[in-house]
């Protein structure tokens, strides 16, 4: 079924509303496209961990480990991920062009088009509008980070603040997200559904737009507050708590499963503290093996319910890191030459793309910037990633880079 | 021309009687302004019927949807139960345009207008004591806009009384974190806000799809702001101001399509460029900067000061009709040119001799926002119906055949919010919040800050239309602030109604204060059969209730 079929088809369902059963909205809703994207800010080595150099001048202290594909190696950091190589898809010849965190981040979160004077979606916005909420009806871009949590507009570029991301800062819900305890839920629906009389007798005989747009968004509301046990991070199981790791980005990583479980269409996790320009090695010892653990519970839960075949997965940061160690025991931004992970939907599994030279100071096969990347997601989430085109104020544009094509090899 | 004509015979004009009847409406409404005879509130409606042609048009709205767009319009607020009886029971004729003359000589009318002034200019980057100060004051003085937007463009930083206009500039040049000062942004927002041009396309080449924007366009006030630099507040500044540095030679740009080089000194958008003056070291400053004392000088030649004067004035049309389309938009919810900042050749108003009759108008009445939007208020354009009649198909926008519902600003929110649930006295005598002292829970600012951070836009976004978010839902459905003021407390709105035994004085005064108006029978039965089945609780039935119409669409909509 191609997308749009597929987007129609859903959004004729919604529109039927109680037409359709429960199970068979349930089962239409596990079988949409969801994006699981790990963000490493500040910069994860390659050479720490998808891309090791042993024994290479650059190389550092750490050991190489086979993995679960023959050939293929790992950094010693990550011996649970190893195990996993044969559902992960690693791509070792990014070659980007900002070397700053500030214009960094942005620029590869946006996918780099080219200057159009206006500032492009974040990937997870740029899915939310092309996808939408799908039959969950839940907020469709959920981002779960450490430190402030709340409504995140900025990262929805020109699409409008309606596509920006609800954060769950240290995973903590939205503020007033839960019922107030002074009410009751029939006080609750009671009051509700005064208002949503009100609003139906002062539609009448004006323009939809207005009370659509304040009714829309009480739903939603309504939607995210009947699924509020998803957000209770007092509920977690207690097994998995301690199989995914009882750090910030393993417990992010949990509460991001059960969001995907119960429908959300794009979740983002981010990692911060991942600059090691001083001790890179001792830096990389204590939080790689922290991403190892987490990233490797989801993976496999993921693969266990079959979730993975319709979860596109992608782990990665702003740039890599120098291979060159400066003097403090760092190493310093490095977008000529690094890594990221995929796996699910639509990715080939157990493949390395591209290669390095040997002490990883460039890439030796074709260089690939992000541009190339976003018209590679897309292409695996079903989306056209060249005939399908953003509309800004009566303007065309084009979603991902113009000049620049999927990674054939990285599909599936 | 009379337009009560015009309404009536409508329906049976041909195109071209029509187009006899504009121009004859040109004719009659010199000849009638000659002696005074034809009112500029009627020659508008003229205008209007005019277009709108044979399409239906409202009617006008009735006394109780008038009260209440006047009150936030002019007031930025919505009036009390008794102010609605008093103004419904009102028999006289002229009570609308006495209403409109009180609120708009009231000493309110000038924060609300510089409410307004200010979510248009800054698009909520951020506020500033000094700023409002000066919106506030030069709103309540009746001061010309053009001498406003010289001032806000370039004021005089040493002056009290003016220093505060440069937050415009100050704000945009503050740098933030590692990014680069905005220069590019400020000199499109400057031509956005006083010009009703977006020239950001041309900044690096001739725009692609507007033939009169120019790279020359956009470069020429760009050369006169990026000679702009943000200074601390010291010594005899007691705000950030911005100083001028010395210019000796032409700007150099080039158009990234075609390669074409291009030269500017700083010239006003479409305007004549200025000649810099050959002047050499120590020549080109009126006070030398000095580097020991790190103070930035004043040159003899100040770009950003003579650009201000030339953008902000009558001779420059741009500029005037800038102005009236953005009032006019302020009161009708939509612009005679859309979108407000893209006046062009092949983008005309939809009523073309109205905008050059308010921009000629304004002139002639120096440039006085209130009495302009004085003369608006008083046309039945503005007095219509958001309603249209059963079977009535809606007509497009740009005919002004309805009133266009407009959504209210955070800052209407949350004084209507205030004084519908009559808290408004409790929270605006409290000068401090405090968390154990139910009496005591919020401050002023507490509440205007929430809902600000409730339902404004995003910083940098133009407030021309505000959106629900899931943000401003869960905060009305759950947030302390609201809820709060719902519970029964001495002398407000749950509380006195609460103490009603009749459950249709209830209903009436639970419509009277928050939606001013009075509820229709059904509406009565609904809230009297929700009382009755709650009986148990009534207080907190009533709170319910309204909470309930709070929440609307219809409390949310200048209807």
């Amino acid at each position: 079924m191609s997308r749009r079929h597929f987007l129609g088809a859903s959004a004729g369902a919604l529109a039927l509303g109680g037409l359709l059963s429960r199970a068979a909205a349930e089962e239409m809703r596990k079988r949409e496209k969801q994006v699981l994207f790990v963000w490493l800010d500040g910069g994860i080595s390659q050479l720490e961990s998808w891309d090791p150099k042993p024994n290479t001048t650059f190389g550092g202290p750490f050991r190489s480990i086979p993995t679960s594909v023959p050939g293929v190696h790992f950094s010693e950091l990550m011996p649970r991920l190893a195990k996993q190589m044969h559902r992960l898809c690693v791509v070792r010849s990014l070659s980007t062009k900002d070397n700053a965190h500030s214009s960094g981040v942005e620029r590869i979160q946006r996918g780099d088009p080219k200057t159009r004077g206006v500032p492009y979606p974040y990937f997870g916005s740029a899915v939310a509008k092309l996808m939408g909420a799908g039959a969950s009806q839940l907020p469709p871009y959920v981002w779960i980070k450490p430190g402030s949590g709340g409504f995140k507009p900025e990262e929805a570029g020109f699409l409008g603040p309606k596509y920006g991301a609800l954060a769950f800062g240290d995973g903590q819900p939205p503020e007033n997200l839960l019922r107030h305890p002074s009410l009751t839920a029939e006080e609750d629906d009671e009051r509700n559904e005064l208002r949503a009389r009100l609003n139906a007798r002062f539609a009448a005989h004006r323009a939809p737009a207005f009370t659509e747009a304040n009714s829309y968004v009480f739903d939603t509301a309504r939607e995210l507050m009947k699924r509020a046990e998803i957000f209770d991070t007092t509920k977690l199981p207690a097994a998995d708590v301690e199989r995914y790791g009882r750090h910030d980005l393993g417990q992010h990583l949990l509460i991001a499963r059960r969001m995907l479980e119960a429908g959300v269409r794009f979740v983002k996790v981010t990692s911060y503290g991942w600059d090691t320009h001083g001790d890179n090695f001792n830096g990389h010892a204590s939080l790689v093996p922290k991403f190892d653990q987490a990233f490797s519970a989801i993976l496999e839960d993921l693969a266990a319910t079959g979730q993975l075949d319709h979860t596109l997965v992608i782990a990665m940061s702003e740039f890599g890191r120098t291979p060159r160690v400066n003097g403090h025991a760092g190493r310093d931004h490095f977008p000529e030459a690094w890594s990221l992970a995929m796996a699910g939907c639509g990715v080939r599994k157990g493949v390395v793309v591209g290669e390095t030279n040997e002490q990883g100071t460039w890439v030796k096969s074709d260089g690939y910037d992000i541009g190339s990347l976003f018209h590679t997601w897309f292409a695996a989430l079903g989306i056209d990633s060249v005939g399908d085109e953003y509309e800004n104020n009566g303007q065309p544009l084009p979603i991902a880079h113009e000049e620049m094509n999927p990674i054939k090899e990285a599909l599936a | 021309m009379n337009s009560a004509w015009v309404t009536a015979h409508s329906p049976v004009l041909t195109k071209s009687l029509a187009i006899f009847i504009r121009s004859a409406a040109v004719t009659l409404a010199v000849a009638w302004s000659a002696y005074g005879a034809e009112s500029l509130p009627r020659q508008i409606d003229g205008w209007i019927a005019a277009k709108a042609g044979a399409q239906a048009i409202a009617p006008q709205a009735d006394d109780a949807e008038f009260l209440r767009r006047a009150w936030l319009d002019f007031a930025g607020d919505i009036p009390g139960a008794g102010q609605v009886r008093a103004f419904l029971a009102d028999g006289s004729a002229d009570k609308r345009a006495r209403l409109i003359g009180e609120l708009i000589d009231a000493p309110r009318f000038a924060e609300r207008l510089a409410d307004a002034l200010n979510v248009m200019l800054m698009e909520r980057r951020g506020d500033d004591a000094e700023w409002r100060a000066y919106l506030v004051e030069s709103c309540r003085a009746r001061k010309p806009w053009n001498v406003m937007a010289r001032e806000i463009l370039s004021p005089d930083y040493l002056d009290a009384k003016q220093r505060g206009a440069g937050f415009f500039t100050t704000k945009r040049l503050n740098k933030v974190g590692q990014q680069t000062v905005d220069y590019p942004g400020l000199t499109r927002d400057a031509a956005r806000m006083f010009l009703g041009v977006d020239l950001q396309c041309a900044q690096c080449h001739n725009h692609l799809t507007v033939k009169g924007y120019k790279q020359a366009d956009f470069n020429g006030l760009f050369v006169a702001f990026q000679n702009a630099t943000l200074q601390k507040a010291v010594d005899a500044h007691a705000t950030p101001w911005v100083s001028e540095g010395a210019v000796s030679a032409r700007y150099d740009f080039v158009s990234v399509l075609t390669g074409v080089k291009g030269q500017t000194g700083p010239r006003v958008p479409f305007g004549e460029e200025l000649a810099i003056p050959d002047l050499k070291g120590d020549d080109q400053w009126e006070v030398k900067p000095d580097k020991k004392t790190k103070q930035p000088g004043t040159p003899k030649f100040r770009p950003l000061r003579e650009i201000a004067v030339r953008v902000a004035t009558k001779d420059n049309p741009w500029f005037v009709r800038n102005i009236a389309n953005r009032v006019w938009w302020l009161l009708m919810g939509r612009g005679l040119v859309e979108p407000l900042d893209l006046h062009h050749a092949a983008n005309p108003p939809s009523h073309p001799e109205l905008l050059d009759l308010l921009a000629s108008e304004l002139v002639a009445h120096d440039f006085d926002l209130r009495w302009l939007i004085r003369e608006l208020a008083l046309t039945q354009t503005y007095q219509r119906s958001s309603r249209l009649p059963a079977g009535v198909k809606p007509a497009p926008e740009e005919l002004f055949a309805v009133a266009k519902e407009r959504p209210l600003s955070a800052e209407q929110l949350a004084r209507a919010f205030l004084h519908a649930t009559g808290e408004w006295d409790r929270v605006s005598a409290n000068p401090k919040a405090s968390v154990s002292d139910d009496a005591k829970r919020y401050a002023l600012g507490d509440l205007e800050a929430a809902f600000r951070a409730a339902f404004a836009n995003a910083p940098k976004e133009p407030e021309l239309t505000v959106n629900p978010t899931l943000c401003s839902a869960l905060f009305l459905r759950n947030g302390e602030h609201v809820l709060w003021a719902l519970k029964p407390r001495a002398g407000n709105l749950v509380e006195r109604l609460a103490a009603l035994p009749d459950a249709a004085q209830v209903a009436d005064e639970l419509y009277l204060s928050i939606l001013t108006r009075l509820p229709a029978d059904d509406e009565r039965a609904e809230i009297a059969a929700l009382l009755e089945k709650n009986a148990a609780d009534r207080p907190r039935a009533i709170g319910r209730c309204a909470w309930a119409l709070l929440s609307s669409a219809e409390f949310f909509s200048n209807h």
